[in-house]
């Protein structure tokens, strides 16, 4: 994932939504399937929202994705309501637990790897430039976007030297292990952080000119049946609401 | 000095450093992958993640570079999924670790390390959906019977919630201290800072 964060490869993506769509959905599965709002008396609505991710996978062809989360979200969706009446004690404890926490967090967090994966950077900071955002959180943005492959693979070199000098897990000196990665990282990526602010200073960035983008991005049929689907929940939560009032 | 607006060369060092804390969290949430586990990223992340705060500290010198950090972490953890809450949560401890650093007229490396323990609250954000409306959980599940109730409720007892938020203060603090002793150790010698 860490090497896909917002870098997707455009051609191969299959269907496209819009950035905004995108969030709307974050911000549903959030309060919903996360936060737990509304789960008295609507006991399908998570399982329900939980599909939503998988048919994203899927449509986006991140087959292998899409299998490993469904398998793992059945499983501990059955262990947790077969197996959390049988067992008692430690085990019950340690099952629920862990089975309960997965359960909450995963389909948030597969939305989440499909956003990340399927969004390009340019397609994002258009979207933020639509919901007018403030510049002064768009540029930071991008720049970390851009920055991110940088780090990784700085970080990823920076290991395998420390591991030739057995600076690592079961090593000889595990002691060192944190200053020896964590210094090497920040000095050289704040020398590379300073040449890349003077490359981005000579192509105008942060300037006093509004910037474009060739990104097009706006809301098709998909968009719509899917802000239609997050609008659901909502409105079952706030129907019951209403007829008390 | 403080009346300055913020030009491109911040933002960009906002979003460098930016890059750089999140790697670096992002590589301990892998580690700490399970969940029982999980709350102990409060206390990790702060400390280890302290480091490259307290470095990014030094390059502060306007209003509102903190606050942006703070904010960008909680887009960050509702676009991987983590929910909105870090960014309600984040926004709030980033301008008040700002107001710390900026009371210190961002030279004073006590309130630096005060300002990092402030920061470091946003973590606790990504906790709150576990303690967030336990009892509409629990009704749903009322025919698993009393004991499975109360099991639940001891593992995610009330009282970790604060628990958590001043675990998450301390440790940013000690990872203050430690991120302080480190640019002595290394960066002013080398004239990074």
């Amino acid at each position: 994932m860490r090497h896909s964060m917002m870098q997707s490869d455009v051609e191969n993506r299959g269907l496209i939504l819009d950035p905004r769509t995108k969030l709307f959905l974050l911000i549903t599965m959030a309060t919903f399937v996360l936060g737990g709002a509304g789960s008295d008396g609507l006991w399908f609505l998570t399982p329900c929202l939980c599909l939503i991710p998988l048919v994203l996978l899927l449509f986006s062809r991140k087959y292998k994705a899409a299998i490993k989360y469904s398998i793992i979200y059945l499983t501990m969706y059955f262990s947790f309501h077969y197996f959390g009446q049988k067992t008692t004690g430690i085990t019950n404890f340690l099952l629920l637990g862990t089975t309960g926490i997965i359960t909450r967090f995963m389909p948030n967090l597969m939305l989440g790897l499909y956003v990340v994966s399927t969004t390009t950077v340019s397609e994002f900071t258009a979207a933020m430039l639509r919901l007018h955002v403030s510049e002064k959180l768009i540029i930071p943005l991008s720049v970390m976007f851009r920055f991110f492959p940088t780090v990784t693979d700085e970080f990823s070199s920076i290991n395998a030297a420390m591991r030739m000098r057995e600076i690592s897990f079961g090593g000889k000196n595990v002691k060192k292990m944190l200053e020896y990665r964590l210094v090497p990282l920040l000095t050289c990526s704040s020398r590379i952080g300073e040449e890349l602010s003077a490359a981005a200073l000579t192509r105008g960035l942060g300037g006093n000119v509004r910037r474009t983008n060739v990104c097009e991005i706006g809301f098709h049929i998909q968009d719509f049946i899917l802000i239609l689907l997050c609008f659901v929940p909502f409105l079952l939560v706030i129907l019951p609401l209403s007829r008390v009032l | 000095m403080k009346n300055e607006k913020l030009k491109g060369k911040d933002l960009i060092n906002v979003g460098i450093y930016s890059a750089i804390y999140f790697v670096i969290i992002f590589a301990l949430a892998m580690l700490g992958y399970i969940p029982i586990f999980m709350p102990l990223l409060c206390v990790v992340g702060p400390i280890i993640g302290g480091i490259p705060f307290m470095l990014f500290l030094t390059k502060v010198k306007k209003f509102g570079m903190i606050l942006v950090m703070s904010i960008i972490m909680g887009i960050l953890m509702l676009l991987t999924g983590m929910g909105y809450y870090a960014l309600i949560v984040g926004t709030i401890s980033g301008l008040l670790a700002e107001l710390v650093y900026w009371s210190g007229r961002y030279k004073s490396e006590s309130k630096a390390v005060l300002a990092s323990g402030v920061f470091s609250v946003w973590i606790w954000g990504n906790f709150i959906p576990l303690f967030t409306n336990i009892e509409g959980y629990f009704s749903t599940r009322q025919d698993f019977g009393q004991q499975y109730i109360d099991t639940l409720t001891n593992l995610m007892p009330a009282w970790m919630c604060p628990t958590l938020l001043v675990s998450a203060f301390l440790s940013g603090i000690i990872g203050g201290l430690l991120g302080k002793a480190i640019l002595k150790k290394h960066f002013i010698g080398a004239g990074l800072v």
